[in-house]
């Protein structure tokens, strides 16, 4: 299997604050790689890292085994586009507007859009069903449509690889499903590299090839759906007590029920009583 | 088409009024003139030295000044705004004008300048004023980013916070180094601090126009990375553009900008508050747009205040620093509380 982004010893963090160190894995060509963990574990972190967002400390990161850091950054541009967690954009844009963002690497003058330009925007739009409110503005939609719009800005890139942060996060169910939908359907027929962080489990399990569990900033495992949505990993990883079944449909591994291990609880019930003396 | 349209009307609107306040400067005054009298001087018709001499030795420099001024103030509050994405920001504010005049006071009193020299304009030191002007300008623009970032990136209530503290200092310092000066210079200097343009000269639009040209030029072609700038750092970074390296070069220039007009004219705050905001409620979002206009509204802004300040308490002036203010405060407060609801 063809690996498109490999860290070597890759250490990241903020100002003095390392998040994880010397860590190593790598990304597959045209695959879905969900990372999990617990908050703070420092999966949001790698992935800005691997997007040349967050500077690292240490290592490096290839894309195509090439050193990021000697390439330009629009070089990079043009091969992996990003969605950050809750991006802001400024009031009175219009949708098609902030779509045509996307198109920044590949434009050569900044004056009019290309027609090479407009059909790929029309088809990121196409692709997100944004196209209904191209015109509106992006301050009127709602979370979920403001997700799909940030999508297609991201889709506008032509990259081949998509890095995205949570990018359900305070999203309904149905639009929660909608844009893992999107994700799944470039992945399946535009052969996509897809990386993203995810908090729901099942949606990861559902939706991923290949799963990397982290906690306190390193990987404690890493592989197929099946091999990480464990009683063993979750326990592990989450200090949770899950119970897993098969789905009869799609055959991948959900957990339908859990509970929190009984060392956490009495640790947290311990905190609840520090809060209560402290009240 | 109908946003090309908008900002073509735009502009012929600023351009009819900055004409309209062309009009009123150089034919009031002390001593008003006919609006033929001024085109006969103009354009060499049976020439009048009395003539000559208020049109082309006192007004004339004066309104070309108040242009240069008003077009640098202009855009570089318009760079400062959106490379800062805070509406609130300004050079006067943020204190980088107050970093240009500080160095300014200080290199006319090193070099025993006597601060008459700024009117009758010494060749070599008036040229040479801008470029110490951008020393002091840089440190503060510079001194501005290192105390607002938190967490590897710029904290807007910190920007502004840290641009009031820096303003005040370097005030100060303004202060303390012209008490050194003897009291005539003094004098000189505190007017000039405050922010004046009535002793304006050739010499002086010499030693500005080649900062206004070449670094309007530059920004304007870096204008469009402005409005990729009105999203958050990540994401602009994920675009393919290099960030920190843009905004740097995008400040140094207006930096630079601010240096050769407080080298001219002092610190004339509000401005570069103000113009960027009346252009982007005239033409919208698109920085390409809204740096033209800003530009030709700031141009207006100070002409008009600097004939109000000539003629409003005939016959003595008010620097036009203190009409701009009086204007610009309201305002600031207008959009404080327009930002709050």
């Amino acid at each position: 299997m063809q690996n498109v982004i490999r860290m070597e010893d890759l250490s990241s963090g903020y100002e003095k604050n390392t998040i994880f160190e010397n860590l190593n894995t790598s990304i597959q060509a045209g695959k879905i790689t969900t990372i999990i963990g617990p908050n703070g574990c420092g999966k949001s972190t790698l992935l800005k890292t691997i997007g040349r967002i967050l500077q690292q400390k240490s290592g490096k990161v290839y894309l195509q085994e090439q050193d990021m850091q000697l390439l330009s950054t629009k070089e990079i541009a043009k091969k992996i586009a990003i969605l950050s967690q809750n991006p802001i954009a400024p009031s009175g844009l219009k949708v098609e507007e902030l779509i045509s963002y996307g198109r920044y690497p590949h434009r050569k003058n900044v004056g009019r859009l290309a027609a090479k330009d407009q059909e790929v925007i029309q088809w990121a739009m196409d692709i997100t069903h944004t196209t209904a409110f191209r015109a509106r503005d992006i301050e009127q939609l709602s979370g979920g449509q403001r997700q799909k719009v940030w999508l297609a800005m991201a889709l506008a890139q032509e990259t081949s690889i998509l890095l995205l942060d949570e990018p359900t996060t305070y999203l309904d169910m149905a639009h929660q499903l909608e844009v893992l939908q999107i994700v799944q359907a470039l992945n399946e027929e535009h052969q996509c590299t897809i990386v993203m962080v995810l908090h729901d489990i099942n949606h990861a399990a559902r939706f991923s090839h290949e799963l990397i569990a982290m906690k306190d900033g390193t990987i404690v495992n890493q592989g197929s759906p099946s091999s990480i949505l464990t009683n063993e990993v979750m326990r592990a990883v989450f200090q949770i007590d899950a119970k897993i079944m098969q789905d009869p449909e799609t055959g991948t591994p959900i957990c339908y029920s859990y509970d929190v291990i009984a060392e956490r609880k009495e640790e947290s019930n311990g905190s609840n009583k520090t809060r209560a003396l402290a009240l | 088409m109908l946003r090309t349209n908008r900002f073509l009307l735009t502009l012929f609107v600023i351009f009819l009024l900055t004409f309209g306040a062309f009009y009123l400067h150089i034919t009031n005054g002390s001593f008003d003139m006919s609006i033929w009298d001024v085109i006969k001087t103009l354009l060499r018709i049976d020439p009048n030295p009395k003539h000559d001499l208020v049109i082309f030795e006192f007004r004339l420099p004066r309104i070309v000044i108040a242009m240069l001024v008003g077009i640098g103030l202009g855009i570089a509050g318009t760079v400062m705004q959106g490379v800062t994405r805070n509406g609130l920001a300004d050079p006067g504010i943020l204190g980088i004008n107050a970093g240009a005049g500080a160095s300014i006071v200080l290199f006319l009193l090193l070099f025993q300048m006597k601060a008459k020299h700024i009117t009758d304009g010494s060749w070599t030191s008036t040229m040479m004023m801008p470029l110490f002007g951008f020393v002091g300008g840089a440190l503060a623009a510079a001194l501005i980013l290192i105390f607002s970032r938190k967490n590897g990136r710029m904290d807007m209530q910190r920007l502004i916070l840290t641009g009031i503290s820096i303003n005040s200092g370097f005030g100060a310092l303004s202060m303390y180094i012209s008490l050194k000066m003897n009291p005539q210079d003094f004098e000189m200097a505190a007017v000039w601090m405050v922010g004046s343009i009535y002793n304006a000269n050739w010499i002086f639009v010499l030693s500005m126009l080649p900062w206004i040209v070449i670094l309007s030029v530059i920004i304007y072609r870096k204008s469009h990375l402005l409005d990729y700038f009105q999203l958050e750092e990540g994401t602009v970074t994920s675009l393919g553009i290099s960030v920190e390296k843009e905004k740097i070069i995008l400040i140094l220039c207006s930096v630079g900008l601010i240096s050769a007009c407080v080298s001219v004219s002092g610190s004339i705050g509000f401005i570069g508050l103000m113009a960027p905001h009346i252009a982007r409620s005239l033409v919208g979002l698109r920085h390409r747009l809204i740096m033209p206009v800003s530009a030709g509204v700031g141009m207006f802004l100070l002409i008009i205040s600097d004939y109000i300040s000539k003629t409003v308490f005939e016959p003595s002036e008010l620097p036009v620093g203190i009409v701009v203010s009086i204007i610009g405060i309201p305002y600031f407060l207008y959009l404080l509380v327009k930002s709050k609801a």
